[in-house]
């Protein structure tokens, strides 16, 4: 499997208005391939979030380097950042984060607005598509506040894996979700992930969600500690 | 090109979705515009009420006064010897819109009491030489010089000292010439604002016949309109020619329209005055689309934070919300200048704003044009401090707002 993101002694601090630090992450080592699922189980405020932006390239490391298909993100522009954001990975959020006042399908359909040529001008039929495969075709006219927390999940699903990424990251994806609705959602999640090869990060504090990746952290005081290798 | 053609998608459903929100906001904008556009529609067209009430007063450009008189006397030569000599020089420059001009008095009982009447003795080409038009009747033509009843046209002052309304002409009316005669009025001209006293209008051959015996019409001038361009070097020409013509007179020959001295600075100022206005109204438009743009952008943040996530780069996001607000406000503009089109072409402002102008211009395009750039260039700015605002969100705090 082709090694796609890769932390190196990772570390995130913010300084404070009383002028003191706060070390959030500290020495932090990972490395994703294609078709992993990796759960990251923390306490809140174990810096679970923090990681995720960095590992969506929407935050940078203070040191240490996190390096995308062999690229140190350090060099990125912004610009550049947003690029490959938008093309390679998929974000899953605990509160959907929907766009208020547009169907499903311009939901699915949204991230596409930023895709080049073709997919942009078929956004329609694509997001349709993967409507589909999330099991919503009958809801690609429904509007997020029609739709129940679970198909408002899978909507945000289909909505991050439209453009085909590499990575998928899931914030607290069931978070905001019944316990039977979470697994149903997670499950659905594991299955479209793996199908399409990307990789699959859940950060959660649910250990019955993180228990469903192959690979599994915990995150304590900033540290990420690798539990026992699980089997798929 | 997929780029800007995806903004422009994104904006127009940012328009779509809120579109309350919009109407509400660009209510003010589109009565901006309406209000700048139907100023300066107005500004234009009461500009050509002004030109028309100047060239009523002093003539259309290039406008000509000619008269010759004795060096040593000062006084006229008689008309018979100027009348030639002009005439002929206007046939050989081949310049058909001339006109003798004289002035005289005469009495008529109006209204139970003698009253003194100014009598401006011109011929037919004057009426468009000085914008006159009849309100009803008719102008003089050259064959009334025949009538056995002298032919005059009367201002409104006197047709209501005779005591004839709207639809009263042809009517009579005794003058005291030689003798006293019954004139015909066969056209009645709007009120003459610069004389006092009623006025009539008849040609010189009139005069003479009806009324020049007891009273010769010594003084006269000849006026002559000429196109603006070539007009110095025609008016040269034909100095030129009179004086050759009439070897023993002073001959003065001088421009007397409103442009004769680079007049028409009053109207730059009118302009100003009215564009001002204008552009007020447009600055309190401008700045309630700014103030809820802001308010917007603010309820916004976590879509914007939303769309950062899903790759739209800075520059996408500040173009997206320019392009939201230039769409919004440019549709706003065009709904505006149509209102201001639909107000300034309608009778009721013809009837109370235009009346005293001849001929009434069509909406000016360049108050249409105006109307769409400025609604462009407000959409520009107002679209440009949210635009700045939706770039400085951090993308992580926007998607936890």
């Amino acid at each position: 499997m082709t090694e796609l993101l890769r932390l190196s002694d990772v570390t995130r601090t913010v300084h404070l208005p009383d002028e003191s630090d706060l070390h959030i992450l500290t020495g932090v080592n990972l490395s994703i391939a294609s078709g992993d699922h990796i759960g990251i189980i923390g306490r809140s405020g174990s810096g679970k979030s923090t990681l995720l932006n960095l590992l969506g390239l929407l935050d940078k490391p203070t040191t240490g380097t996190i390096e995308w298909d062999g690229r140190d993100t350090r060099d990125l522009s912004s610009r550049q950042a947003a690029r490959i954001r938008g093309r390679d990975v998929g974000f899953v959020f605990q509160q959907f984060n929907l766009l208020p006042g547009r169907t499903a399908l311009d939901n699915v359909a949204a991230p596409l607005m930023y895709a080049p040529g073709r997919a942009f001008w078929n956004r329609r039929e694509i997001a349709a598509e993967m409507l589909r495969r999330v099991g919503l075709a009958a809801r690609v006219d429904s509007m997020p506040e029609s739709l129940s927390g679970g198909e408002q999940q899978r909507v945000a699903i289909a909505r991050a894996l439209v453009r085909g990424p590499k990575v998928v990251l899931a914030d607290e994806p069931t978070g905001a979700l019944d316990v039977e609705t979470g697994a149903e959602v997670m499950q659905m999640l594991d299955a479209v992930t793996y199908e399409s090869g990307a990789a699959l990060i859940t950060i959660t504090h649910d250990i019955a969600i993180a228990q469903m990746a192959r690979q599994r952290f915990r995150l304590e005081g900033g540290k990420l500690l690798s539990v026992a290798e699980a089997t798929p | 090109m997929t780029g800007f053609a995806a903004a422009v998608v994104e904006a127009w459903q940012e328009l779509r979705i809120h579109k309350l929100r919009v109407l509400l906001s660009l209510i003010g904008v589109g009565v901006a515009v309406c209000s700048l556009t139907a100023a300066v529609a107005v500004g234009t067209i009461a500009q050509q009420g002004l030109v028309e009430q100047y060239e009523k007063e002093s003539g259309r450009p290039a406008m000509y006064s000619m008269f010759a008189y004795n060096g040593e006397t000062g006084t006229p030569p008689p008309r018979s010897v100027t009348n030639d000599v002009f005439d002929k020089t206007m046939k050989q420059f081949k310049i058909s819109f001339h006109s003798m001009v004289g002035d005289a008095s005469v009495t008529s009982k109006l209204g139970g009491k003698e009253r003194q009447i100014s009598v401006r003795i011109v011929e037919p080409p004057y009426a468009d030489m000085f914008r006159l038009v009849p309100v009803q009747g008719r102008w003089l033509t050259a064959k009334d010089a025949d009538n056995y009843s002298p032919a005059i046209v009367v201002d409104a002052r006197f047709l209501k000292a005779r005591g004839l309304g709207p639809g009263s002409l042809p009517a009579t009316v005794k003058l005291q010439g030689d003798r006293e005669v019954t004139a015909t009025i066969v056209g009645q001209l709007p009120k003459d604002i610069y004389t006092g006293s009623p006025t009539v209008y008849m040609l010189p051959a009139t005069y003479d016949r009806w009324f020049g015996t007891s009273q010769p019409l010594g003084d006269a001038s000849y006026q002559m309109w000429v196109p603006v361009t070539g007009s110095k070097a025609l008016s040269a020409a034909v100095r030129q020619q009179l004086r050759s013509q009439l070897p023993s007179l002073e001959v003065e020959l001088q421009r007397i329209d409103y442009k004769a001295h680079g007049g028409g600075g009053q109207f730059r100022e009118f302009k100003k005055v009215v564009g001002g206005i204008g552009l007020l109204i447009l600055g309190l438009g401008a700045l309630s689309l700014l103030n809820i743009a802001l308010v917007t952008i603010k309820q916004r943040v976590r879509e914007i934070g939303i769309r950062r996530s899903f790759g739209a780069t800075s520059g996408r996001i500040f173009f997206s919300v320019m392009m939201e607000s230039i769409v919004a406000t440019l549709v706003a503009g065009v709904v505006g200048v149509i209102a201001a089109v639909g107000i300034v072409n309608s009778s009721f402002v013809h009837k109370h704003l235009f009346d005293n102008v001849t001929d009434v211009p069509g909406f000016p395009a360049s108050a249409a044009v105006t109307g769409v750039l400025v609604s462009l260039a407000v959409g520009a700015l107002a679209g440009l401090v949210p635009a700045l605002v939706a770039v400085r969100v951090r993308i992580i705090d926007a998607i936890r707002f």
